[in-house]
């Protein structure tokens, strides 16, 4: 089969540019070659903008690099703020946090996935999945659903602000706090914070399981579309716990083939640079992952919600992990690989969340008074985190003198690059090849790259940026139309 | 009455900006009361038409960045610059004082693990630039709201205070750099 | 009987020998400065506390007090010229508060809260300054440093150490290390110094501490620098 990324013979070939992707987080591109006949030869999704911090953290105080590294992103910027965290733990030599650290640091996290799949799916994926992939641009967004179904809107809204706020009491403010230190945390919560985060979790949690209801009723209304949309095998990695279960904080790297075949399991990831490498392709800034052990052609995979809600053995929470029985019996497993699945891996995700939010918040040792440990300070430490996109590595290493020498950040979005364009360009082959192209038709590659809900602003660190618009250019060169999204 | 259009976009930077609009929770309702969204990261429309305020998240680190600045700056009555990028460069500037060629080296041929090193650049890629400029350094603005990012509050009570007509004015709780 | 001045119509007790500066702070109120610190030997650099002493500017901390003196500090005209300075300062250094540990209780922040700075508006000139990290426990990151010689009196006159001074003239000008090397490992610095905790900004900070006091407990998380009394500003009890 023809696989779509580089055409022989592009300079016959007319252009087509959707940019910027939009309700996405961060900026992208994606570019298609057609010829005379409508027929697609060529599809990439372009990161097209660089920033380049891991050279730029060289030379900055290692105890900075958890608050500085995480405005790669605000979206989830709590992410990087552990992980980077995570790695200078090993880096002070705290072998094992305090009970109050570990605890406040998960909260933290699980508000942080709440508060993101919740964004996500309300926010920027629904306008998609309720009124259709070719629905009028107007009202596909967010005011459009509140106009519809302002009950969903609502609950969406809300399910975020609570996310948000368990991040403001553990972090110090919402967006870009600074809870979290090398070897601990700089604040415990108090009972009276607790009590007041307890009083909403109940609602909190049942909004959560109307939303996994919300999408799993889309599966079942709409079958042969979710199932099929997009649809491709590959690999899958992710953390797991080490008895197996879903753990977004801490554990092993496990990886399984397209038919749940074990790669490698409970891997430290201390070495992650000896199983995954990366390859760069000239026409994008974001690199493209791989299994060593499988190579660059066969070895990549996809990460997030999908890759582990499919390959935990289970997910420690009741609620969620009923959630989970039901997805991967759904039409055999029909839902495991289709990119529409990340929607519904999501939702039983945001809902393990808020369970295990109630769970922590129920926990005295977040009133606990010891926050920070040290020990035998080492000069290397990776930090390895679930994000609510996928799995997050941040390595660095430091010299005598406490100041970072070298990173290597390998974000979740980049793991899902080549999973993305492969999901795109199935879309291309399954609706678009030889069709007149449209609005609508041209947001059904957005709907495939939604999915993953992609942070391309993560995804930018190393140089640029990804928004979507069609302009179509002749052999010559020569710009004969364009299409955009606002219909201008 | 009419509602005031409203565009917004991200430069060079983190979508933590528009978080922080987003962090305005169930008022976001009231909001589209009187604000309708035109371009934006969280509507399908690619290109900012007229509008009466723009807000623009990050600085300008490429060619494209000032397409879209100028776009803006075209279409929108009054532009604001929202977040500590888009008012000083922010932490992307960091680069600023790193030669951009040791950049992609770094990061493309030296990284760990790293298979057929190269610096990409496909025309598709738009050109980068060597240092990372606030905004009011390529287009007029008429207002900075600073923070990284704002908190929400500041940003309810400065479009709240635009859409009154009144002059915005931010409290001291509303006002940081960090 | 106490001799006093006005100080923005408030009248202001003082004692013979007295800055401007002085008598504001021991009557606790705040006039902007940045390179005054009541321990030290006034500077009169940083020009933040120019005051309309009856008609002409001065600065508050090198001017001594008078009888019946008018003097004028919360102005428009006045704060907007200490806006400019502020927004120089800004420019002429990397101030990147975002993820600088000494955000929340640094004064060059501070007063540009106070100042209602909103952006640094002139062209960020982003210079090349090194950070030097050779000391075991004291880093210095020359970024930051806004040249108020704090440290250079500090070290001189209070540790006897000499450690700091400027050198180079103009927008040259930029803090040194009085070592053979230049480096800070290479001098007797220790933590303890008064010179390691003086900085008003970030330049030079403790290793390792930073980010441990949470946001919303820092020294100006909630309070305008106007109301948040440096420690030793108070009238020295006699």
């Amino acid at each position: 089969m023809d696989t779509l990324e580089t055409a022989a013979h592009p300079e016959n070939l007319r252009r087509v540019v959707i940019e910027p992707v939009s309700r996405v987080e961060g900026h992208g591109k994606v570019t298609l070659l057609l010829d005379a006949e409508d027929r697609v030869h060529q599809v990439r999704l372009h990161i097209v903008e660089f920033r380049g911090f891991e050279k730029f953290i060289q030379g900055r105080p290692y105890w900075e690099v958890p608050v500085l590294v995480q405005r790669l992103c605000g979206i989830c910027p709590v992410s990087h703020h552990l992980a980077a965290s995570k790695a200078l733990d090993i880096i002070v030599g705290a072998k094992q946090l305090t009970p109050t650290a570990e605890k406040m640091r998960r909260l933290m996290h699980l508000g942080q996935i709440l508060q993101s799949h919740a964004l996500h799916f309300f926010h920027l994926a629904s306008p998609d999945l309720l009124f259709g992939f070719d629905a009028d641009v107007a009202k596909r967004n967010i005011v459009g659903v509140a106009a519809v179904a302002p009950e969903v809107a609502k609950k969406g809204v809300l399910l975020r602000k609570y996310g948000q706020e368990i991040i403001r009491h553990t972090a110090g403010k919402r967006v870009h706090g600074t809870g979290s230190v090398p070897g601990g945390v700089n604040k415990n919560l108090s009972r009276a914070e607790r009590a007041g985060l307890l009083g909403e979790i109940d609602t909190i949690v049942e909004w959560s399981r109307e939303a996994v209801g919300i999408i799993q009723k889309l599966f079942a209304d709409h079958a042969k579309l979710y199932e099929s949309f997009g649809r491709f095998e590959s690999n899958r990695l992710g953390l797991v716990r080490a008895d197996g279960a879903l753990d977004l904080y801490h554990g092993g790297l496990r990886a399984t083939d397209a038919a749940g075949a074990t790669l490698f399991d409970h891997a430290d990831y201390q070495s992650y640079y000896e199983l995954i490498h990366e390859e760069v392709k000239p026409w994008s800034y974001m690199k493209f992952p791989f299994i060593v052990a499988q190579g660059s052609e066969a070895g990549w995979y996809r990460v997030g919600p999908l890759a582990r809600v499919a390959q935990c053995d289970f997910i420690p929470t009741e609620l969620a992990e009923a959630e989970r029985l039901a997805f991967k019996a759904f039409d055999g497993g029909a839902a495991l690989s289709a990119p529409l699945g990340y929607h519904w891996a999501r939702m039983i995700e945001m809902l393990h969340a808020a369970e295990g939010i109630k769970e922590l918040l129920l926990d005295n040792d977040l009133s606990g008074g010891d926050l920070v440990v040290r020990g035998e300070p080492q000069l290397r430490g990776v930090g390895v985190i679930e994000a609510p996109r996928g799995t997050l590595i941040h390595h660095y290493r430091v010299n005598e003198d406490d100041q970072i020498v070298s990173a290597n950040l390998i974000v979740s979005t980049t793991h899902n690059n080549q999973a993305m364009n492969e999901a795109v360009r199935q879309v291309a082959r399954q609706h678009l090849d030889g069709r007149t192209l449209t609005e609508g038709l041209l947001n059904h590659i957005e709907v495939a790259i939604r999915a993953f809900d992609p942070c391309l602003s993560c995804a930018t660190h190393a140089l640029g940026k990804m928004p979507l618009e069609l302009t179509l250019v002749d052999a010559g060169g020569e710009t004969i139309g364009s299409l955009r999204r606002d219909g201008a | 009455m009419t509602k005031l259009k409203v565009a917004t976009c991200s430069l060079a930077g983190c979508f933590g900006c528009h978080m922080s609009l987003l962090d305005i929770d169930e008022k976001l309702f009231e909001l589209v009361k009187a604000v309708e969204f035109d371009r934006s990261p969280i509507t399908d429309i690619k290109h900012c038409g007229p509008c009466d305020i723009g807000i623009v998240e990050g600085g300008v680190c490429n060619a494209e960045n000032v397409h879209v600045l100028k776009e803006f700056r075209r279409n929108c009555r009054i532009l604001v610059a929202m977040g500590a990028c888009a008012i000083t460069g922010g932490i992307p500037a960091l680069r600023n004082n790193v030669d951009l060629w040791d950049c992609f080296q770094e990061v493309y041929h030296y990284g760990i693990g790293l298979e057929k090193g190269q610096i990409p650049n496909d025309p598709e890629l738009p050109l980068p630039f060597d240092r990372v400029h606030p905004i009011n350094e390529v287009v007029r603005i008429d207002y900075f709201l600073p923070g990284c990012p704002p908190p929400a509050d500041a940003i309810w009570k400065f479009l709240t205070d635009l859409a009154a007509g009144r002059e915005p004015k931010l409290d001291y709780d509303m006002l940081h750099y960090d | 009987m106490t001799k006093t001045f006005t100080l923005d119509g408030k009248v202001i007790p003082f004692e013979e020998g007295e800055t401007i500066m002085e008598a504001a702070a021991a009557a606790g109120v705040y006039i902007p400065h940045l390179c005054h610190h009541p321990e030290f030997k006034p500077h009169g650099s940083c020009k933040l506390c120019t005051v309309n002493i009856g008609g002409r500017l001065g600065a508050a901390c090198t001017n001594r007090a008078a009888e019946g003196m008018k003097v004028e500090s919360e102005t428009e005209a006045l704060n907007a010229d200490r806006r400019a300075l502020t927004q120089m300062l800004f420019v002429e250094g990397n101030h990147i508060c975002p993820s600088c540990e000494k955000s929340g209780n640094c004064q060059l922040q501070a007063v540009a809260y106070h100042l209602g700075m909103l952006t640094p508006h002139f062209t960020h000139f982003y210079p090349a300054r090194d950070v030097d990290a050779s000391h075991p426990d004291v880093l210095l990151e020359r970024n930051r440093c806004i040249l108020c010689e704090l440290c250079v009196r500090a070290s001189r006159d209070v540790d006897g150490k000499n450690v700091f001074g400027i050198g180079g003239r103009g927008i040259k000008a930029r803090l040194i290390v009085n070592s053979a090397s230049g480096r800070l490992a290479d001098t007797d610095m220790s933590v303890t110094d008064r010179a390691a905790e003086v900085c008003p900004t970030g330049a030079i900070i403790r290793k390792r501490h930073g980010f441990t006091v949470p946001i919303g407990q820092r020294l100006y998380d909630h309070h305008d620098i106007a109301e948040v009394p440096v420690a030793g500003m108070e009238r020295p009890k006699k």
